[in-house]
């Protein structure tokens, strides 16, 4: 690489001195010096651009063009130009190396005997990590409160049985459930779930000749919905990604199930008939009173999931 | 008598205080330091987007702000609340308004920025980093926008919270902490509105500031990349610099932007849908226009299932994300001229008309639900 001329190097022509450096104009895309610009030793500056640089020496700039050239060159227009601390060009000091020497400060006094400079380092990192590491675990655990909850395993009345008119039909039964949570006075939230009165056919498909167990968090059974028991409640929410779904009229399937999110669609028995969900409807616990009163436990499954996961 | 020949204007109060401060701050050299930054080839009006983002951002700051004064982030009083704010308030109709086009207009002017860094090849060498900070900025964007429409507490709402945090919940091994995490429970409630609302208000902003903070600063560094055509002579010959025809375009942008957003909010103002519950009624979920694509995406057969759902809400836009951030660092070829990079091209309109024809079936799929 060819030295970069530096401020304040002499000027030297084919036949004599001319002067001294006092600006270098750098090209604001290339990064490269263009021109020097020359005091004429009292008869004002010339812009001289690189293509007369003959060599470039510590302290002296050669050119390849006698004086009387130089002098015949245009006086230097400082307007045209502004300097490099009043513009924004990136990585310029990197390439441009104009400075006459170095700039030195004193190293204090202090400093000089300092010799474990990186065990001081470490030992800055090591107390800023036990700052850090007891607060750590309590920010988890504190944001982490109500994630986990225990099961509710209540029953809850929704209505009664009387308003369903006809076999395998889907029913909407709306219900309010009290809920408490953290500091928040007790509230009701409405809820649903679709019941159906089954033919034995829909049963058989519902429950697969097997009666169906429930269980709480610690595996423990409480509650059984037995195969032969002709009402069926599935939870208010879809297992694909948990919207609520309707009993639809459907063009070529008939009557169904459908969510209307992702147009996931079940038969009156909960099976997948078409759409994305990867299971069936989730049947909830349900008991008919001989008075046809209805009532529920009230659980959540996980959407989204090939198996039942329950969450509330 | 010699110094009355002078025109020596006294200076007045304000140039005091201004010399006063710069004395101290440097601040005329600060200022130059910002507005002479040389734009390569010279300014134009693809440029603009970068500016009027920042300038959107810091409206919906200023009108965030505002909507917090009555807005109040509980289960039993957030809807009433920015009822409140759309009916009572002087003007609340219009701020709210504006907020929720605010953030329609953010997420149009983000795709048209990484549209225009990507035709422009602008994220290759050596803006490898802007790139990757700005993708992490279109996460936030996208962030803020989910958090945010919650925080009205009504069924739309719900349900677009509801199933986001299903989506999040198929993310393998973390998924359910995560999505536990964010609902502060097993289901949707106060405490789910709580954290979107710390999310929303605290951190997305400090995350953005941070990150487009950085953002500018090592574009600052690195420099304008400037027009993908045209010899340096060319280029050098038609660069100007950031101030004033850059600034002048950018300040029109954002007046165009800004009367749209005031058009938006004045003839669609924000209506609430009913107060959320977990019973959706006759109301068919849907999420913000802008994860539409998404959603319809979500109801094709290949995404069925359990693993099928995973594919195609966690693997497929984590994989496209990867790609994204991956691609500096892949595409090594320094040919910026889009019209010379016939896979770039190609699969830029192929993103765009995917996502359009997503959006566009899902929109017809509308008329079928009702």
């Amino acid at each position: 690489m060819t030295m970069q001329p530096k401020l304040k190097s002499r000027v030297r022509c084919t036949d004599r001195e001319i002067g001294e450096v006092t600006k270098v104009v750098v090209d604001p895309l290339s990064h490269e010096i263009s021109h020097i610009v020359v005091s004429m030793n009292g008869s004002g500056e010339r812009q001289v651009a690189m293509g007369h640089v003959q060599a470039v020496t510590d302290s002296l700039v050669e050119l390849r063009a006698p004086s009387s050239d130089i002098l015949a060159l245009p006086p230097f227009k400082r307007d045209d130009y502004v300097t490099t601390h009043e513009v924004e060009i990136a990585h310029l000091e990197e390439k441009v190396h104009v400075t006459p020497g170095e700039v030195l400060v004193p190293f204090p006094e202090l400093e000089k005997s300092v010799k474990r400079r990186t065990f001081f380092m470490n030992f800055t990192h090591a107390i800023g990590f036990l700052i850090g590491l007891p607060i750590a675990f309590p920010i988890l655990r504190y944001l982490m409160k109500p994630m986990y909850q225990p099961f509710d395993n209540g029953w809850l009345k929704i209505g009664n049985v009387g308003k369903i008119k006809q076999d395998d039909i889907g029913v909407q039964f709306k219900y309010k459930k009290k809920v408490k949570e953290a500091y928040m006075p007790e509230s009701e939230i409405e809820k649903n779930v679709w019941i159906l009165k089954a033919t034995p056919a829909v049963l058989e498909k519902v429950y697969q000749g097997k009666d169906m167990e429930f269980r709480d968090a610690a595996g423990k059974t409480v509650w059984t919905n037995k195969k032969d028991m002709p009402y069926v409640a599935f939870s208010g929410k879809c297992p694909h990604l948990g919207c609520g779904y309707k009993w639809r009229q459907h063009k070529v399937l008939g009557q169904v199930f459908l969510c209307p999110c992702h147009l996931s669609i079940y038969d009156a028995a909960g099976k997948v008939l078409d759409g994305p969900a990867p299971r069936p409807l989730d049947a909830l616990p349900i008991k008919v009173s001989a008075g046809g009163d209805v009532e529920i436990i009230d659980m959540e499954f996980k959407a989204g999931t090939k198996s039942q996961i329950r969450i509330i | 008598m010699e110094h009355s020949s002078i025109p020596s204007t006294q200076p007045t109060a304000i140039e005091k205080v201004i010399a006063f401060i710069d004395e101290r701050v440097g601040l005329k050299q600060m200022q130059a330091k910002m507005l002479n930054e040389p734009v390569p080839g010279g300014s134009r009006w693809a440029y603009v987007f970068g500016s009027v983002l920042l300038f959107i951002f810091i409206m919906q700051a200023l009108t965030g702000i505002l909507l917090m004064f009555y807005y109040v982030p509980t289960a039993d009083h957030a809807y009433a609340s920015t009822q409140y704010i759309i009916h009572d308030v002087d003007y609340g109709w219009f701020l709210l308004s504006y907020h929720f086009w605010g953030s329609t207009a953010m997420v149009v002017c983000v795709f048209a920025h990484m549209s225009q860094v990507f035709l422009w090849g602008a994220y290759k060498s050596p803006r490898e980093m802007i790139w990757l900070v700005g993708l992490a900025l279109f996460g936030i964007v996208m962030g803020f926008g989910f958090t945010g429409y919650l925080l009205p507490w009504d069924q739309r709402a719900y349900w677009a919270t509801t199933v986001g945090v299903e989506i999040m919940d198929k993310t393998p091994l973390l998924g359910d902490f995560m999505a536990r995490f964010l609902k502060g429970g097993p289901t949707p409630g106060q405490m789910t509105l709580s954290r979107f609302f710390v999310i929303h208000v605290m951190i997305l902003p400090a995350a953005l500031m941070g990150l487009a903070g950085l953002h500018l600063f090592l574009f600052r560094a690195a420099g304008p990349a400037g027009p993908f055509r045209g010899t340096p002579e060319e280029i050098k010959a038609k660069t100007d610099y950031f101030f004033p025809r850059q600034i002048w375009k950018d300040i029109v942008g954002m007046a165009v932007v800004f009367a749209s957003i005031c058009a938006l909010a004045f003839w669609e103002p924000v209506v609430l849908l009913e107060e959320a519950t977990p019973d959706p009624g006759d109301y068919h979920p849907e999420p913000e226009w802008y994860f539409l694509f998404l959603f319809q995406l979500l109801r094709l057969k290949i995404f069925a299932g359990e693993f099928g759902q995973f594919l195609g809400a966690i693997a497929l836009p984590g994989a496209f994300m990867a790609l994204l951030a991956a691609l500096p660092f892949i595409d090594r070829d320094p040919e910026r001229n889009i019209f010379k990079r016939p896979v770039a091209l190609i699969g830029w309109i192929v993103v765009m008309v995917t996502i359009l024809l997503f959006t566009v079936s899902a929109i017809i799929n509308r008329e079928f639900l009702d």
